[in-house]
């Protein structure tokens, strides 16, 4: 997430993960696994062979709640977007995992045709932190407002963030036209 | 350094704090993630867990294997701590649960008691096995016992080791040695970069195939080479050459890639004519270990893999169940928590349903499958 200076919902509570200290041991996804049946935080592999979790960032104007034709998608009340799954069609365009830029939104296969982070709602709820957050090995993962997230953001972050973004929406040079080549 | 948003690491992450206890008693062997994962869970639910490691700090391999600037050893002490103190987690550090017959793993030098796993069994209503993989895989080349040859784990695990007890382990001085490391996964890189960081005149890294095949992934190799070191790549070690006992130098013949294996990654292939002889004062293989789990015959643990018994991740012997990479092989930190976690859950369904009788009506649960394990 770059921070935005023109954001101004700055206390709304994201997931933040440092990557500069991310060592993709897993432990994020296995934890997500375990208590949601189904991983909402998913490993990548760049081709550099950096592994990093990709996850959603409940951005605050979110692509994915503007491309769900059905609602399906929405702001809860401390910010975190949420998916109602009873509202989810699991249309076949897949419209919100190809708005979203970060990848942080997850085809299953299954019945709930997709699966993304709702920041541990029900955990939350009951005073705990987002399982992911609890067992980061590495202190890396941050459950934080998007204030604090600021701070986090250090160049060492900032720098592994772009590798691990450059590989997730990779910016591409435009097709040769035939006539060029 | 801590951050003031940083949340505890937290094995007990399954429910909001310690239950009231159920009565009922677990011992888990061994305290890498897949263990502290286990007993973490189980201390939600009320047990009483005791753990037992070989090695005087809990952790394993996150502690005693991975660099600290990877992992935070003081996170999981912390983690560690917390189940300790608010869930009555009893931690039992060297001290090895043995079968009577030796087993000579890394880290078995700080074990200074052994428990016998019946003995185990008797005292506890259930056993988790979660002994990870600690058998360093061999190079299976001539000179390969001569001194100056090390395994990965055995060059790394001094370095954190040291720091506990000076007169059962030092570490391997390389400063200004000549110093080759075989392999391209985590831990070559974690070696090579261990040398660089201790003061090795030269530091080679050795890999049959390309970066582009390696492991670690051609990012963590422009990073040694940014750090000084040197890559090599397409050859493999033949012999390990040496004078009065003492490694001098390592023969090699080049490679090229041949057909993709069944990782679907191109193999190795050696051109017989093309060798070269690389002088060396530590060679390094670091090409992996192997699970050595105790008494793997007695408690079947190949019926457990295919799936012969059905109740999950339990083993042949009644109530001993087995999790992490002493069931899959080596694997990531992330695998090993997600099979100590399951292994819990089972072993918690077991003990409850065998409580009212009822065990037999769930023997059927869908077995761990390969994509599980994976």
């Amino acid at each position: 997430m770059a921070p935005d200076e023109t954001m101004t919902n700055v206390d709304e509570t994201i997931l933040f993960i440092d990557y500069s200290r991310c060592i993709g041991c897993e432990s994020c996804e296995s934890a997500c696994r375990f208590i949601h049946g189904q991983a909402r935080i998913n490993m990548t592999r760049t081709v550099g062979g950096i592994m990093a979790p990709v996850y959603c960032r409940h951005c605050e104007a979110a692509a994915c709640i503007k491309a769900c034709p059905r609602g399906a998608l929405q702001k809860g009340a401390d910010g975190a977007v949420l998916l109602n799954p009873v509202l989810c069609a699991g249309c076949e365009t897949k419209s919100c995992i190809l708005a979203c830029p970060f990848g942080g939104i997850f085809c299953t296969g299954l019945e709930d045709a997709v699966a993304k982070c709702d920041l541990c709602q029900r955990r939350r709820s009951v005073g705990m932190a987002p399982a992911c957050v609890e067992m980061c090995p590495c202190g890396a993962m941050h459950l934080v407002t998007r204030r604090e997230a600021l701070a986090l953001a250090t160049p060492e972050y900032e720098a592994a963030h772009r590798k691990v973004m450059e590989h997730v929406r990779p910016v591409l040079a435009p097709l040769k036209r035939r006539d060029q080549e | 350094m801590p951050e003031p948003s940083a949340t505890p690491m937290n094995f007990a992450f399954a429910g909001p704090g310690p239950a009231r206890a159920n009565g009922r008693s677990v011992a888990v062997i061994g305290a890498g993630p897949s263990g502290l994962a286990a007993a973490g869970f189980l201390a939600c639910l009320g047990y009483r867990v005791d753990v037992y490691d070989k090695l005087p700090k809990p952790g394993g391999l996150m502690v005693f294997g991975i660099p600290a600037e990877r992992i935070p050893a003081g996170r999981i002490a912390q983690g560690v701590e917390t189940l300790a103190n608010h869930y009555g987690v009893s931690f039992h550090p060297c001290t090895k649960v043995c079968d009577r017959r030796q087993v000579d793993d890394t880290g078995d030098e700080f074990s200074t008691r052994c428990i016998d796993l019946d003995e185990l069994v008797r005292g506890h209503d259930a056993v988790m096995l979660a002994t990870g993989s600690w058998k360093p895989r061999r190079l299976n080349v001539p000179g390969e016992d001569l001194r100056g040859v090390y395994t990965g784990l055995a060059f790394l695990f001094p370095i954190r080791a040291a720091q506990y007890d000076r007169s059962r382990m030092s570490e391997i001085n390389v400063a200004g040695k000549n110093v080759v490391v075989i392999g391209a996964g985590f831990s070559a890189i974690d070696v090579a970069h261990g040398a660089l960081g201790q003061g090795a005149a030269r530091v080679s890294m050795l890999y049959r195939r390309t970066r582009r095949e390696a492991p670690c992934g051609s990012h963590e190799i422009e990073l040694f080479e940014a750090a000084g070191g040197q890559w090599l790549e397409l050859v493999t070690p033949v012999s390990i050459l040496g004078e009065h006992g003492q490694v001098e130098g390592i023969e090699c013949i080049q490679c090229h890639l041949g057909e993709p294996d069944e990782d679907g990654r191109r193999r190795a292939v050696p051109d017989s004519c093309a060798k070269m002889v690389l002088p060396a004062d530590i060679v390094v293989g670091a090409i992996g270990e192997t699970a050595s789990p105790p008494f793997a015959e007695r408690l079947g643990l190949e019926s457990v893999r295919k799936n012969e018994i059905h109740w999950l991740q339990m083993t042949q012997m009644e109530g001993v169940f087995v999790a992490g990479d002493a069931l899959s092989g080596p694997s990531k930190i992330g695998k090993a928590v997600y099979s100590g976690l399951r292994a819990a859950q089972s072993l918690s369904r077991w003990l409850t349903l065998k409580g009212i009788n009822r065990e037999f009506e769930y023997r059927e649960e869908p077995p761990i499958t390969r994509e599980d394990l994976r």
